[in-house]
């Protein structure tokens, strides 16, 4: 067995714990999202939803499916050395990503006007708590582009790649529950 | 090579399109069901779908317990 194969299975075992410890992350965080949507339908049931405009919420939704998608392309370029396609791809992801930040934080929150009430302070807990991690998944993906450019990344070996990724996805999947339950589920209160 | 290339990207276009069919779907029932004793129910199904997809294909949860050598071999 050459010295080259051995660092790389070597690689692979700490890959295995790594990726381990970043699973066991996303299932205690996934914790804290929970608690917040069960709040949602504990305060206001399943027939009151806070008054948001319904269609910047399907296109933020969207916007942030289609980073995930990029994401998954770009780490699939890095995992097959197709080195273009991944920059090109995490770069949208990156631009996506902060659309998405700028739909809820600087267009969505504005119109939700906070009055103090149930249905608004769930609203920006919620949101506040996943544009948090939306930034934090930024600086990320940026973080990880930058040492890409650096050529710290190979086709074997990219485990902060697929770290950023598997991270990107989560905040994701917290969306994908937030979206029905803020935006869908229940009458305008008031 | 070139096989798995194309099959691994052909899942990631197969599975945006099933979100974004899953996505619109829920706005439509969300938005023009107006029966929220019930509608809730299937909302939280489509999401449920959702997320399944994400995590079994976008997050690759199986190589939690196989590795990825199988993949990017």
């Amino acid at each position: 067995m050459s010295s080259v194969t051995t660092t790389l299975n070597e690689y692979r075992r700490r890959e295995g714990t790594n990726r381990l410890g970043l699973w066991l992350f996303l299932i205690s965080d996934t914790f804290v999202f929970a608690g917040m949507f069960v709040a949602r339908f504990y305060l206001l049931g399943s027939g009151t939803r806070p008054e948001v405009s319904q269609e910047l919420g399907l296109a933020i939704t969207t916007l942030l499916l289609i980073s995930s998608y990029f994401m998954y392309t770009a780490e699939t370029a890095m995992a097959f050395g197709d080195t273009r396609k991944y920059y090109r791809s995490l770069m949208v992801t990156i631009a996506l990503g902060t659309l998405f930040l700028i739909g809820v934080v600087a267009v969505e929150w504005p119109l939700a006007h906070y009055d103090g009430s149930v249905p608004t302070s769930i609203f920006f807990l919620m949101t506040g708590f996943h544009a948090f991690h939306v930034l934090t998944g930024i600086f990320f993906l940026v973080i990880v582009y930058r040492n890409s450019k650096k050529g710290l990344y190979t086709a074997e070996r990219h485990w902060p790649v697929e770290a950023a990724a598997v991270y990107w996805h989560f905040v994701d999947v917290v969306w994908i529950f937030f979206y029905p339950a803020l935006y869908l589920i229940g009458g305008v209160a008031g | 090579m070139d096989e798995k290339k194309k099959q691994a990207y052909g899942i990631g276009n197969a599975i945006l399109i099933v979100l974004l069919a899953l996505t619109v779907g829920e706005f439509l029932l969300g938005n023009f069901a107006d029966v929220w004793s019930i509608v809730w129910a299937p909302l939280i199904a489509i999401a449920v779908l959702k997320a399944f997809f994400v995590v079994r294909d976008f997050m690759h949860v199986r190589r939690l317990w196989t590795g990825d050598e199988e993949e990017h071999a």
